[in-house]
């Protein structure tokens, strides 16, 4: 089962944001969209959710989205944007409770409260969502998301989290938390596509690679094979190199190098 | 931490308020059929409602000016109040969750503007109608043209602000803006046109007014907001999931265009009934919303139900007000609203300054 995008061509304005590219995710991996800013991934993202209008095709677990109402999709895929507002006083919880009434998750009622647990957000549940900080709005975002589509598998078809940037204002601990999360729920069967601007968190979590530059797919593949000196140096403008230590010393801190603490 | 082992612990939900929002609606209930006798009871006539209570338990019959008091004079007062009250408070609601804009209201996007002038043409241009014509629908003439004014704005609104079957928010907020600046310029004119008795006319109705309500008018507006008042709830899980901007709203899979063409229907159907019947009223469609947030949250699901509710009881209370304070004369109820409603809006501003970053 996978997610699929066939020629995905993006025009904005009298711009070309995406120049027909292929895109693949498999369910059961975690699948990470690099690139410098500007370069479409989000665009990419947008296209395969159906936000923006496309040229190509898009499906998911083989069906054509074009041919699914937006119901359907709601219970197949849930999308965490890049950013995320909202007009009314709402509380965390109903805020969270707005993913409930779109999915089709079993055992529903105490959902948001495993779901906020999950993000690490136990007990804000009765907080206005405007008083949060960034980034635990960005988590409570993605709690919503994940009540959205609970269980990782649905009627012997695999879910998808189409996530953007779900770690851009985590500091590091929760980062790591999330990516645990998101291979957690690949692990399990769902799908998980992750636009990231971390390379060492993708490095470390995503089976699956694909770099955006310039509106087109600058490579694809494992992260081993994605995350090169020739291919990063071209696509982010500056010489960089992996697997490098630092030639003045110094201090420097790698999320590999960390271990979850229980609770 | 991992989802599976979430899946193992209990957690208790936090109080929600949506328990105590629908214990609110017991009590605004209960509030609107006491403001309701209360306006039975109340206005300049001395007729009282209890003795003529007392009179018909007892198997009386009423005199004809008790009789023609109550029922054709307070009891068509009083319903076009609740109703009024209600469509101005829920159209304010549906608008504010289709802007996610807790300061768009009706009047913003210029539908009570096209209302209004639809009914000044008709005030000052209706006598210039041949003599039989005017006979023939001369009590109808300003009800049918504000109401139509209210439809062709919202019309207008819509081929301006739609493109490719996505209506645009920010277009849709600024050429109402337009629409209403427009239709006010063009009310100006026609009141220069205006002669002394069409003037009164036109500040009475401008203000807002029950004072003219009949059965005739109540009939022909009830319909029309009933119709929107009963189908806005089914609009509310839409307009909860709008809070999260319209592309959220897509990926929880709900009809985004569907749900906001039901509430423009709405909102002008509400509004467009409302001020053909009474004027422009202002204030109501933007604080009772307000109010309803502050006490038990923005959930439409009980928004929507409790704005009726509360509309109709404060502007039955305003029109109580407008009734006795200048008796045997008549306040217009406009003034009224204005002058509690416009203090509560910016105390509610002051208080809550977010409301005003969106
Ligand atoms: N609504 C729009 N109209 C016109 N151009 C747009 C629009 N949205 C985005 N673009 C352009 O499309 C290009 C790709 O934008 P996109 O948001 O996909 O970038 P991104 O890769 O997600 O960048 P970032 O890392 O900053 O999030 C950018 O050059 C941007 O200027
Ligand atoms: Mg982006």
């Amino acid at each position: 089962m996978s997610f699929v995008g066939r020629n995905i061509g993006v025009e904005l304005g009298r711009r070309t944001i995406l120049h027909g590219v292929d895109f693949s995710a498999t369910a059961g991996q975690v699948t990470a969209i690099v690139g410098p800013n500007g370069s479409g991934k989000s665009t990419l993202l947008r296209a395969l959710c159906g936000e923006v209008r496309c040229t190509g095709r898009v499906a998911i677990n083989g069906r054509d989205t074009s041919q699914l109402k937006g119901w359907q999709l709601a219970g197949m895929r849930a999308v965490l944007p890049q950013a995320a507002s909202l007009a009314f006083p709402f509380t965390v919880i109903e805020v969270i409770r707005l993913g409930l009434s779109a999915g089709v998750s079993v055992r529903r009622d105490h959902l948001p409260s495993r779901a906020l647990e999950a993000v690490g957000l136990a007990g804000y549940g009765g907080r206005f969502y405007q008083e949060l900080s960034g980034g635990e709005q960005q988590r409570v975002q993605l709690a919503r998301v994940l009540t959205q589509v609970w269980e990782p598998v649905a009627h012997g078809a695999p879910r998808w989290l189409l996530l953007d940037e779900p770690v851009s204002s985590l500091d590091i601990g929760h980062q790591l938390m999330v990516m645990e999360l998101m291979r957690d729920y690949a692990a399990r069967g769902g799908g998980v596509i992750a636009v990231m601007h971390d390379l060492n968190l993708t490095a470390m979590f995503a089976d699956a690679v694909t770099m955006v530059h310039r509106g087109e797919i600058a490579a694809t593949g494992t992260p081993a094979k994605v995350l090169t000196d020739a291919t990063l140096s071209r696509a982010y403008g500056c010489n960089l190199r992996v697997n490098c230590q630092p030639p003045q010393g110094g201090t420097w801190l790698l999320p590999h190098a960390a271990t979850l603490r229980a609770g | 931490m991992t989802l599976a082992t979430c899946n193992e612990i209990a957690v208790a939900d936090p109080p929600d308020r949506a328990a105590a929002a629908r214990r609110l609606s017991l009590w605004l209930g209960l509030a609107l059929l006491a403001t309701m006798t209360a306006s039975l009871a109340t206005g300049a006539a001395g007729t009282s409602l209890w003795a003529a209570l007392g009179d018909l338990a007892q198997g009386r019959a009423l005199s004809r000016v008790d009789e023609t008091i109550l029922w054709n004079i307070r009891l068509p007062r009083t319903l076009m109040g609740a109703l009024v009250g209600a469509a101005l408070a829920v159209s304010g609601a549906v608008m504010q969750g289709l802007f996610r804009n807790p300061l768009a209201d009706p009047g913003l996007v210029g539908v009570s503007a096209g209302a209004g002038l639809g009914a000044i043409s008709a005030i000052v241009l209706g006598a210039a109608l041949p003599a039989g014509m005017m006979a023939l629908i001369g009590a109808h003439l300003v009800p049918m043209a504000a109401f139509a004014g209210g439809w062709i704005t919202t019309l207008v609104l819509y081929r301006v602000s739609t493109r490719g079957g996505r209506t645009s928010v920010a277009t849709m907020l600024l050429a109402g803006i337009a629409l209403g600046a427009l239709a006010g310029a063009v009310s100006g004119l026609l009141v220069h046109a205006a002669d002394d008795q069409q003037l009164r006319d036109l500040t009475f109705w401008g203000l807002g007014s029950l004072a003219g309500a009949t059965w005739g008018k109540l009939m022909a507006a009830a319909p029309i907001i009933l119709v929107a008042l009963l189908g806005a709830p089914f609009l509310a899980r839409g307009l909860n999931a709008l809070a999260l901007g319209e592309a959220a709203a897509g990926h929880l899979g709900i009809p985004v265009q569907r749900v906001k063409n039901l509430a423009v229907l709405a909102v002008a159907g509400a509004t467009g009934a409302a001020v053909a019947v009474s004027g422009g009223i202002g204030f109501v469609g933007i604080v009772v919303p307000h109010l309803l947030r502050l006490a038990s949250g923005p959930d439409h699901k009980t928004l929507l139900p409790n704005a009726a509710l509360l509309g109709a009881s404060l502007l039955l209370g305003a029109d109580m007000i407008s009734r006795t304070i200048t008796a045997p004369a008549e306040l217009p109820i406009g003034i009224v609203t204005a002058i509690l409603g416009a203090p509560v809006f910016l105390w509610i501003l002051l208080r809550r300054r977010m409301v005003v970053e969106l």
